[in-house]
């Protein structure tokens, strides 16, 4: 059995004279791959380049095999692709349904019976069986985020791509979703970006972090998070040594350095420590070298 | 075995667990040792089986009586001409069937048709002005970004661009040509037909730019320079027959031709995410 993949290299993409992404080398295969990077990372256009919403300015693309430059071939990764964006407009007027069976009719699905059933399947999915007659423009942001994501779970695709999935879903909601995700996970490559760390660390075997257009850090998520092992502590106050520093919940300050200490009480390193001590969440604004090109 | 089987109606509650406590005991001790009733439990619990499918199915349908939309008046339209159900419903979802817009060219025709109704050079002018451009916009409406809110999960979908553009644009001059040759009956005089292949001219100059700009920006642009035109000619010759000539009407053929081939040659480059988004 083929396994499905997806390759980049030296992928790049710029906008006028503004470069989001440079020298992307990736390979992904079924499982769950979570991407990190603050604001303005590149984030969105490597999930658009990988959806073949846009085509790359330079290097070579293939998701499952196919050129997504050649038309048919594009067309053919379309067949075998969900894609929910970072932003979706909803026709006025439409509810859950509606917009779910529009997409599914430009997704060949012509016969009506079948495809009634896959929109109610997706729908449910998400958790929205009962509101699949609402209209949504009087959804919260919540449910309208899981309308755009039950489109792109449409016939359980080998290749799903999320732009932030869960932002403005409710905690309860999030766990029914990694559930699904995980589950599809198992046979698709579903690649998601997202701002929360924990939905990485519960979802993800795999994150990749962006920065300024470039992969910062790409491998299994226990290892980055294990980076940072030693290096975060608690104290009663913020202490000067600390990359970042923050007042929990407790009442006590939440330490993370660059380098490990053996003086200090030391705490469990999550992977938002690690991410925090990586640089993300620091975006810094963009050099004279991004903005040349 | 034995002589004694269960009846219809026994046989009936058991399956359908309606039976007492005592008849259900009853029955499961004799269908220990026969056979034949055993098989007529399996055969009636089969039937009752399908039922439970068939009741399926009845939610379904009535899900589906709760949930799918009505077909809008344009897309039992767009059936009644013949177009499948399913490209009807996806050519009917552009903002350009939207009754509010379509009230809206109504009336800046129906001000048009009137002022030039009434006589005045200038009305028909101002008719000729409106009608050609009315088309353009309308098409560059039917699948325009800006107002195209789903266009992004919709771009990744293997559906032919070229197809639904060409669908929406067809559709929508199927529903614009004949309303303004309706309202240009009132227009006085052969000017009431000038505009048809100026307006041909513009919608296919409006695809082709859609291939570099987006559709609406390409028809405004269009609309401008045919306004200042239709300016400049009324306040050089102040008569519209001008633009009947052969030679200028021969000239909207051609910009038509030319234009509808820039589109299909550069047809990969439609319906994409730009930076004008």
């Amino acid at each position: 059995m083929v396994t499905a993949s997806i390759s980049l290299r030296d992928v790049g993409r710029t906008f006028g004279a503004t470069r989001a992404l440079a020298g992307v080398d990736l390979d992904l295969k079924p499982g769950v791959t979570g991407l990190l990077g603050p604001n303005g990372a590149g984030k969105t256009t490597l999930l658009r380049l990988l959806a073949t919403a846009l085509p790359p300015s330079q290097g070579q693309v293939r998701v499952l095999g196919l050129d997504p430059e050649v038309p048919a071939e594009r067309t053919g990764i379309r067949r075998q692709l969900g894609y929910q964006p970072q932003e979706v407009g909803f026709p006025r007027g439409f509810t859950a349904f509606a917009f779910v069976d529009y997409i599914a009719l430009l997704k060949e699905w012509s016969q009506p019976a079948a495809r009634h059933a896959e929109v109610r399947r997706v729908l449910d999915l998400v958790g929205l069986s009962d509101l699949g007659s609402k209209r949504i423009r009087a959804m919260s942001g919540g449910q309208r985020r899981r309308v755009s994501l039950a489109q792109a779970l449409l016939g359980s695709p080998p290749v799903l791509i999320l732009d932030e999935p869960t932002t403005g879903v409710d905690p309860e909601q999030r766990v029914t979703l990694r559930t699904v995700l995980a589950e599809l996970a198992r046979t698709s490559i579903v690649v998601l970006s997202t701002h929360q760390t924990e939905d990485v660390a519960a979802l993800c075997e795999r994150v990749i972090v962006l920065d300024r257009g470039r992969v910062r850090y790409d491998g299994p998520v226990t290892d980055l998070t294990g980076q940072a092992a030693g290096r975060v502590w608690l104290a009663d106050e913020p202490d000067p040594a600390a990359k970042v520093s923050w007042r929990t919940g407790t009442g006590r300050y939440r330490n993370i350095g660059t380098r490990v200490r053996d003086d200090v009480e030391h705490a469990e390193p999550s992977l938002e420590d690690a991410y925090l001590l990586l640089g993300g969440g620091s975006p810094e604004p963009e050099t004279a070298e991004e903005v040349a090109s | 075995m034995t002589a004694w089987h269960l009846d219809d109606d026994a046989l009936r509650r058991y399956v359908e667990r309606t039976d007492s406590l005592a008849e259900g005991a009853s029955a499961e001790q004799h269908l220990l040792s026969c056979e034949p009733c055993r098989a007529r439990v399996t055969a009636a619990a089969s039937v009752i089986e399908r039922s439970v499918i068939d009741f399926a199915a009845v939610w379904d349908r009535t899900r589906d009586a709760v949930e799918v939309p009505r077909p809008s008046v344009f897309e039992r339209l767009l059936r009644g001409a013949g177009l499948p159900a399913p490209e009807a419903r996806l050519v009917a979802v552009a903002s350009a069937f939207r009754s509010v817009w379509l009230v809206g060219v109504a009336a800046v025709l129906t001000f048009a048709a009137l002022a030039a109704a009434l006589g005045h050079a200038r009305g028909v002018w101002l008719f000729l002005a409106v009608a050609p451009v009315v088309p353009c916009l309308v098409v560059a409406s039917s699948y325009d970004p800006w107002m195209d809110p789903a266009l992004e999960p919709e771009l990744v979908t293997p559906y032919p661009a070229l197809r639904l553009i060409l669908l929406r644009t067809i559709a929508v001059l199927a529903l614009a040509l004949p309303a303004v040759l309706l309202f240009g009956l009132v227009v006085p005089g052969e000017t009431a037909f000038a505009w048809l292949l100026p307006a041909v001219g513009f919608v296919a100059v409006v695809l082709a730019a859609s291939t570099w700009i987006s559709p609406l920006r390409a028809a405004i642009a269009v609309s401008t320079v045919w306004l200042a035109a239709v300016w400049l000619l009324a306040a050089r010759s102040g008569s519209p027959e001008s633009v009947l000539q052969a030679r200028v009407q021969a000239g909207f053929l051609a910009l038509a031709a030319a234009s509808f081939s820039i589109f299909l040659i550069r047809r990969r480059q439609l319906r994409q995410l730009r930076p004008w988004r």
